[in-house]
């Protein structure tokens, strides 16, 4: 730990120093050269991963010390312009940065968007549309079985059978990819369903206890109904629980969903800075929750347990006349 | 003029703000219009050694703008699709390079092929 610290000092100490040698430069003849290395600095702090904060902060006391230091060589206002001028164009690699992730964040929101889109048309394809056409191989089946001697019937039998398998099969497929439930009825009716199959399938206890009814908007039926598929999904995979409690109440304007396992727990910030799968399986749950202006928090610890409190604010009788203001 | 040295990447740099704010940019502006000449050229003498990078003003209707285009007779992109994508390994960060260069600004136009060079052509209006 000690020598990890110690080697991401080490160059935070030389750009410092490259930093204010750099703007003194160019306070002192300007030009475009000190504006390239400003330029390249900027480049440089993103790829020692130093936020902007601390970019400032370096930059804050940089110009104090030459604003210290200047003795009329300078005066305050150019020194001043001067470090403006710097700092922008250090800032500008950070800017390209920005508007790159602002442009990922908008793509991955239409791609989910997208992807619900196509779910839905694979659920119906394989839920309705292949059920058609084995409602019309069991007739066929069944013409078939009229013309056929008595002894070979039965093999008719076993091979409807078997397309019943497949029936239920795809309507498990379907129901998995979405359920139709969570469009007709609803997320909370959704989330029952998804509970009981989850239940059957991992062997776990799930309680879901809930006050409220009605709906909300599509898109925040989905994104909840996903996030409780997915807090279920690591609860059944990852913490090993044998019990899991969901609670989903109103208060006042908030709707409040809280997950609460008995698994093995894990420790929330080291989880959610790794990166692998699991990490990304929590930023993508608070993701899609700050898509739509909800928030997550996830309290858990090594041997006790996780609990996952959603939170969002929706409009009720109440925040009618908020709305109408 | 010809990419070849830090010196010429200074130039160019100064060149192409000292035109973006004859064109009437804003300095701000003509700060990203400086950058994204610093990562073109980065790119010219990162994989071609040297190249040329010409500055132009532009007119279109009632609208000016400024046009930048970075060339040389290197190697050539070998996988364009590869040179675009955003990504974290080489920079640091997603958005550098071409694809950051896109952002900063309002058109871009790339033409590569093996051993015949890259051509990239970017043009930003004035608000």
């Amino acid at each position: 730990m000690k020598n990890a610290t110690k080697r991401k000092t080490q160059p935070a100490a030389t750009f410092e120093e490259e930093y204010r040698s750099g703007l003194s430069e160019y306070a002192l003849r300007g030009g475009e050269a000190a504006l390239g290395r400003a330029y390249a600095l900027g480049r440089r702090a993103i790829s020692e991963k130093m936020s902007l904060i601390e970019l400032a902060s370096l930059h804050h006391q940089a110009l104090h010390r030459m604003l210290a230091d200047a003795r009329g060589a300078l005066r305050n206002r150019e020194l001043l312009t001067a470090g403006c001028d710097f700092l922008a164009e250090t800032l500008s690699p950070y800017e390209m940065a920005h508007r790159g992730v602002q442009d990922a964040i908008a793509a991955l929101r239409q791609l989910n968007e997208t992807l619900e889109e196509e779910i839905k048309r694979i659920a119906y394809a394989v839920h309705d549309e292949a059920g058609q056409l084995l409602v019309a191989v069991h007739l066929a089946l069944a013409d078939l079985a009229r013309e056929l001697p008595e002894h070979q019937k039965a093999e008719v039998g076993r091979i409807e059978k078997l397309l019943n398998q497949v029936e239920k099969q795809l309507r498990r497929y379907s129901h998995e990819l979405r359920p139709t439930v969570l469009d007709d009825l609803g997320w909370v009716p959704a989330i029952r369903l998804l509970a009981e199959g989850v239940s059957k399938r991992a062997n776990l206890r799930i309680q879901v206890k809930t006050t409220i009814a009605g709906r909300l908007a599509g898109p925040l039926e989905i994104a909840l109904y996903r996030i409780v598929q997915e807090a279920l999904t690591n609860a059944a995979r990852h913490a090993k629980a044998s019990q899991v409690r969901i609670q989903i109440e109103r208060k006042n304007r908030l709707l409040c969903c809280t997950i609460e396992d008995d698994g093995v727990g894990f420790d929330a910030r080291e989880v959610q800075s790794d990166g692998k799968r699991r990490g990304l399986g929590l930023i993508g749950m608070q993701e899609r929750l700050s898509a739509i202006g909800g928030t997550l928090s996830i309290k858990s610890a090594p041997g006790r347990g996780t609990k996952l409190l959603i939170q969002l604010a929706t409009e009720n009788s109440n925040a009618n006349s908020h709305r109408a203001r | 003029m010809v990419i070849n040295s830090d010196q010429d990447i200074v130039t160019a740099r100064q060149r192409g703000r000292a035109l973006a704010i004859e064109v009437g940019f804003s300095t701000g502006d003509a700060t990203l219009i400086a950058t994204a000449i610093s990562e073109l050229a980065r790119n010219i003498v990162s994989y071609a050694r040297k190249g040329e990078i010409s500055l132009k003003q532009v007119h279109a209707s009632s609208r000016q703008g400024i046009l930048i285009v970075a060339s040389d007779d290197g190697p050539g992109i070998r996988d364009i699709r590869q040179a675009m994508r955003d990504g974290f390994s080489t920079s640091g960060s997603l958005g550098l390079g071409l694809p950051g260069v896109r952002r900063l600004m309002d058109e871009f136009e790339i033409a590569s092929e093996p051993g015949r060079g890259t051509t990239v052509k970017v043009k930003k209006w004035k608000q």
